[in-house]
């Protein structure tokens, strides 16, 4: 058969693979350079070899010190030539290798030689270079010529001067500060690009003169800005004089009008510029955001990826603040989400599960689907967490989303992404007690095909927990019990324990679960070995090891009583020697807790992230640290903890917060306290307080601390005996009282003697909603349905003017402690009435469901329905009793409206309470 | 800031790479996670068809031309617009250099007159000249043609 014939075209194309700096070696370029020092300079060799040189440079190779100096001083020889292509290639080739101060020397006066040339375009680059290698000593000298470069009539030179001075603003703001009139003066240029350069570097200048930025702001705003770039950055700059004038009255918005106006300038930078400075205005009203919106929602069915891009970026950012402005996109995101670009369908996704509607959900879902199979890890992970907070948003369609986790967790996945599909299954089975069942179950067929060990142990240890506390624990048995034929030592170990944990916890399945284990005795690993034997030995024991089934459980499953920190240091501190590591020498107070709580505020809890043996949660730690205090041990079961109430400015001597403590008879304050100052120890650390304005608790005990080291926190406590059961509140001073010793800082050694000192720390207020806790319901319909309306109580009240609707929601709610259920809490812009539901347990455990109807009656006058209900836990408790209870209820709302200034003023000075005693009359 | 340009060819070979701000050891990173952006996504890509994406709070737009993929990566308010606009000026300046989207050997072979071009686009990760005209005639020494 015929070869082919071997047209010209194909030569070219093996040509076209020979890269000219193919086999380019650095040494070999650096005997090139040396053509530099040549006497007959060859421009075109020249820049041949200069082109190499910055090929290598691109490439990542760097050059020794020498080498670069080498390089430098023959470069410098090239002024010598008056090749204009060969002077612009060495202009760039002194900026790249970027000479030490003491080389820099040599071309200084070459570069002052061209910053004076006629030739406008020596100068500019002269400026450039001379800008890049100085400092502060040479700029002095220079300043003069870059001050009338920054008028000059050509546009490179002007910004040439403008940009170097934007960088030199970093080194020399000192001296670039004094250049303002020249830059003032080329902020008006005809030139789009100086004006543009002179408007970045004036802002920066002035960027700490608020009113100076303002003036800016406002002449240019009136005046004509003629490139976009610049337009883009006015529009920046305009947003900040708005944010820092601090006005947020609707109407008469200072700027809004230009803000409004560019959104219909022709550029799109311009346009998206103006339209996320809308969206992102402090207390935005939905008038204002209405154009924005629009533009926006054109732009997400623009052929340009980055325009969608934009647009969807900045209305996810929209729709975590303003979701109902948002929903009107709706249709054109869901078209989005089979976007190529995966970023865009990401953003798309998210933001349509942040403005989805229950109805909406289950259709949501199956575009979804689709769209999992071809997006990366990264971007599953941020929609499996969008899921999550869906899921908790709308807990009756808990089925649909945990189907769809189960069915996501089942496909391909790396680590994180799968640790996150489970982290949401197991917040979801904390959250909905609904969803418990089929969620552990789903976690269960995921451990059957797990490659990860982590993920694996986590289950088997959350299944030990919630197990047990199922209607069926034995279906469940069969999945544990295939980790220990199929799983490596680890996993083995883990399912070991919680088949333990279930053999412990239902009596049923004991004599099933020690046949398991016994057959757990043969394992090849020690650690399995061991824990078999300990459980067989444990729970079927004679008494020999343990003398009751309290005391196996105890030991077995309880949780070690101390703080894992303290443990971990107390064991890394620990040498091995005949004497066993004692348990009990470990320090039990919880040291870096207030700190750790300080530092990442806000943090969500993050499901297996946190196992119950590693950080415990709030209460819980909170709980075994009472409990590990004898003084308080007759106090009861400890009924709510508040949140940390700060008693000290920040960065104070002394940092200290405190922690309220319910308990039914009595009230204890932890106050968590930080000792700052390097140089001193406090010993003997207590607070005095004073609780005349508490009529009804009296102080029963105060437990010092006996030393506060700088940088370690420590727990001193007060104790506070109240009627049983009663909701009292009251406000208490507090005074820190010390004794304080120097400390030698280099030494570490303490003085003996110490002064007695104290600091005065802020007040703190028991209050009503201490008493509540926020315990929400999945489905609040069912459950004020269920409760019925027998013991409903129906009470209406005028709660006076109001900043908006969501103020007075808020207030509401915060000040009843309740949680907010299905997502009521937030009111949707301009509704003119709303309905909150809200749920928690009243001290007494008494379950109480909220439904308030707000509606604003009026400008701004809120009036407010309150209907509760309350349940007793028997039932069949009699009817006063109930009603007892809903009396108790009324005082703790009448003592929280007294806190709230407004509320307090309607209901109690203009006697506007009408009190509708529905059914309860 | 525009915090890096990056010029690879289609098997993902650095051509051009420069940095503004980004710390050295830092670099790699971001040299291997464009490369990789670029190989998950630009595979049958159009010229200069533009693909966006954001990495924590910096953004990313690329594209390919030819027979190199060009990235650009910045913050603040150098954001996706602001670097389509630096992309339209680099492609176009680059289709003007070598009078065509290049081959690797075309782009290699015009490679000084690309750096010196880059160099009037982006200075120290500002935004310098739009304008491909203009930019044509600065690396000539020439001064723009409207003075």
């Amino acid at each position: 058969m015929a070869q082919p014939l071997v047209k010209k075209d194909d030569d070219r194309d093996d040509e076209a693979e020979y890269s000219p700096f193919l086999g380019i070696e650095k040494g070999a370029v650096l005997q090139e350079a040396r053509v530099f020092n040549d006497p007959q300079l060859d421009p075109r060799r020249c820049s041949q070899v200069i082109t190499k040189l910055l090929y290598l440079l691109n490439q990542g190779e760097s050059f020794t010190k020498v080498e670069a100096t080498e390089v430098f001083f023959a470069v410098t020889k090239l002024f010598q030539s008056r090749d204009i292509g060969l002077r612009r290639m060495v202009y760039l080739m002194i900026k790249e290798l970027s000479p030490s101060a003491d080389e820099v020397i040599i071309v200084t006066s070459s570069l002052m030689k061209d910053m004076n040339s006629k030739t406008d375009m020596y100068r500019a680059n002269a400026i450039r270079v001379l800008c890049r290698i100085t400092d502060g000593t040479l700029l002095t000298q220079i300043e003069r010529y870059l001050k009338q470069a920054i008028v000059d009539k050509n546009p490179v030179v002007a910004s040439a001067a403008l940009v170097s001075g934007i960088h030199l603003l970093q080194t020399n703001p000192e001296i670039v500060k004094r250049w303002s009139n020249e830059v003032q003066e080329a902020v008006q240029s005809r030139a789009a690009l100086v004006q543009f350069h002179a408007l970045a570097l004036l802002h920066q200048i002035r960027q700490n003169d608020r009113l100076a930025v303002s003036k800016l702001v406002t002449s240019l705003t009136r005046g004509t800005v003629r490139s976009p770039l610049a337009q883009c950055l006015l529009i920046r700059y305009t947003s900040q004089v708005i944010r820092e004038s601090g006005s947020t009255q609707t109407g008469d918005r200072p700027f809004y009008d230009f803000l409004e106006g560019c959104l219909r300038h022709k550029a799109e930078m311009v346009i998206f510029e103006a339209a996320r400075a809308i969206t992102e205005l402090n207390g935005v009203t939905s008038r204002e955001l209405t154009p924005a919106i629009t533009v926006l929602q054109l732009f997400l069915s623009s052929s340009k990826p980055v325009l969608r891009f934009a647009a969807v970026r900045t209305l996810n950012k929209v729709a975590m603040t303003h979701p109902m402005a948002v929903t009107n996109c709706n249709i054109d995101m869901e078209s989005l989400i089979s976007d190529q670009n995966r970023s865009i369908a990401t953003l798309a996704i998210t933001t349509l599960l942040k403005t989805g509607n229950e109805s909406s959900v289950d259709r949501l879902m199956k575009q979804i689907t689709n769209f999992m199979s071809d997006i990366a890890d990264e971007f599953k992970i941020v929609v499996v967490e969008a899921i999550r907070s869906l899921c908790l948003k709308f807990p009756l369609k808990y089925r649909s989303l945990m189907n769809f986790l189960s069915n996501i967790l089942r496909e391909e996945g790396g680590f994180e992404y799968k640790k996150a599909i489970v982290d949401s299954i197991v917040i979801l089975i904390r959250d909905i007690p609904d969803a418990k069942e089929s969620g552990l179950l789903h976690l269960c067929e995921f451990i059957e095909d797990c490659e990860f060990t982590y993920l694996s142990t986590q289950i088997l240890h959350f299944l030990g927990i919630e197990g047990p506390k199922t209607s069926d624990p034995s279906k469940y048995i069969r999945y544990i019990y295939n980790r220990v034929h199929l799983e490596n030592a680890t996993v083995r170990a883990s399912a070991v324990s919680t088949l333990a944990k279930f053999g412990a916890l239902v009596d049923s399945l004991k004599p099933r679960i020690f046949v398991l284990l016994r057959r757990c005795l043969f394992d090849s690993d020690d650690e399995v070995r061991d824990r078999a034997t300990l459980y067989i030995n444990t729970l079927g024991g004679d008494g020999s090891v343990v003398e009751t089934d309290k005391d196996v459980k105890d030991f077995l499953f309880g949780s070690l009583d101390l703080p894992l920190v303290n443990l971990e240091t107390s064991l890394k501190t620990y040498e091995p020697s005949e004497e066993p590591f004692d348990i009990n020498s470990v320090p039990k107070e919880i040291k870096s807790q207030p700190l750790a709580e300080k530092k990442a505020p806000g943090k969500k809890p993050t499901g297996l992230g946190a196992p119950p043996a590693a950080p415990l949660s709030t209460v819980d730690a909170y709980e075994k640290l009472l409990s590990s205090i004898p003084e308080f041990a007759n106090f009861g079961k400890l009924f709510k903890s508040s949140a940390p109430v700060e008693l000290t400015e920040a960065e104070t001597e002394y940092s200290v917060n405190a922690v309220k403590h319910i308990f039914d008879s009595n009230v204890v304050f932890q106050y968590n306290c930080t000792n700052t100052i390097p140089d001193q120890l406090l010993e003997n650390v207590t607070v005095i307080v004073d609780s005349s304005e508490a009529e009804e608790f009296a102080e029963v005990l105060s437990k010092p601390m006996r030393s506060l080291p700088y940088d370690t926190p420590g727990q001193t406590f007060v104790a506070f005996e109240k009627p049983e059961g009663v909701p009292a509140v009251g406000k208490f001073s507090n005074m820190l009282k010390f004794i304080v010793k120097e400390v030698d800082p280099t030494t570490g050694e303490t003085e003996d003697d110490g002064v007695e000192d104290e600091y005065q720390l802020e007040d703190l207020e028991v209050v009503a909603a201490d008493y509540m806790l926020k315990v929400g319901v999945s489905n609040f319909r069912n459950a004020w349905e269920s409760m019925g309306d027998d013991f409903e109580r129906v009470d209406e009240y005028g709660l006076g003017p109001r900043e908006s609707l969501a103020e007075a929601v808020n207030a509401v709610i915060n000040l009843l402690g309740m949680q907010p259920c299905e997502g009521t809490e937030a009111v949707p812009n301009n509704s003119r009435s709303h309905t909150c539901l809200l749920s928690g347990v009243y001290i007494g455990n008494v379950r109480v469901l909220a439904r308030i109807s707000f509606g604003v009656d009026g400008p701004k006058d809120v009036a407010m329905k309150l209907a509760v209900r309350s349940e007793d836990e028997a039932r069949a408790a009699c009817c006063n009793n109930i009603l007892l209870k809903c009396k108790v209820f009324r005082k703790f709302l009448q003592n929280n409206l007294r806190s709230l200034d407004p509320l307090y003023y309607w209901c109690y000075f203009h006697n506007r309470i009408s009190y509708n005693h529905s059914r309860t009359n | 800031m525009l915090l890096a340009l990056l010029i690879s060819n289609s098997v993902g070979n650095i051509l051009v790479e420069r940095y503004h701000g980004v710390p050295t050891e830092e670099r790699l990173h971001w040299r291997s996670f464009l490369v990789k952006l670029g190989a998950d996504n630009l595979k049958g890509a159009k010229n200069e068809e533009l693909f966006v994406a954001s990495h924590k709070s910096v953004y990313i737009v690329y594209t390919v031309l030819g027979d190199v993929s060009v990235y650009v990566v910045g913050k603040d308010e150098y954001d996706e617009l602001a670097l389509a606009e630096v992309i339209f000026v680099i492609t176009s300046t680059i289709k003007d250099v070598c009078a065509k989207p290049p081959t690797e050997r075309l782009f290699l072979d015009k490679y000084g007159k690309i750096c010196l071009c880059l160099d009037e686009i982006i200075w120290t990760g500002i935004l310098e000249n739009t304008d491909k005209d203009r930019i044509k005639r600065l690396i000539r020494l020439k001064p723009p043609a409207e003075f």
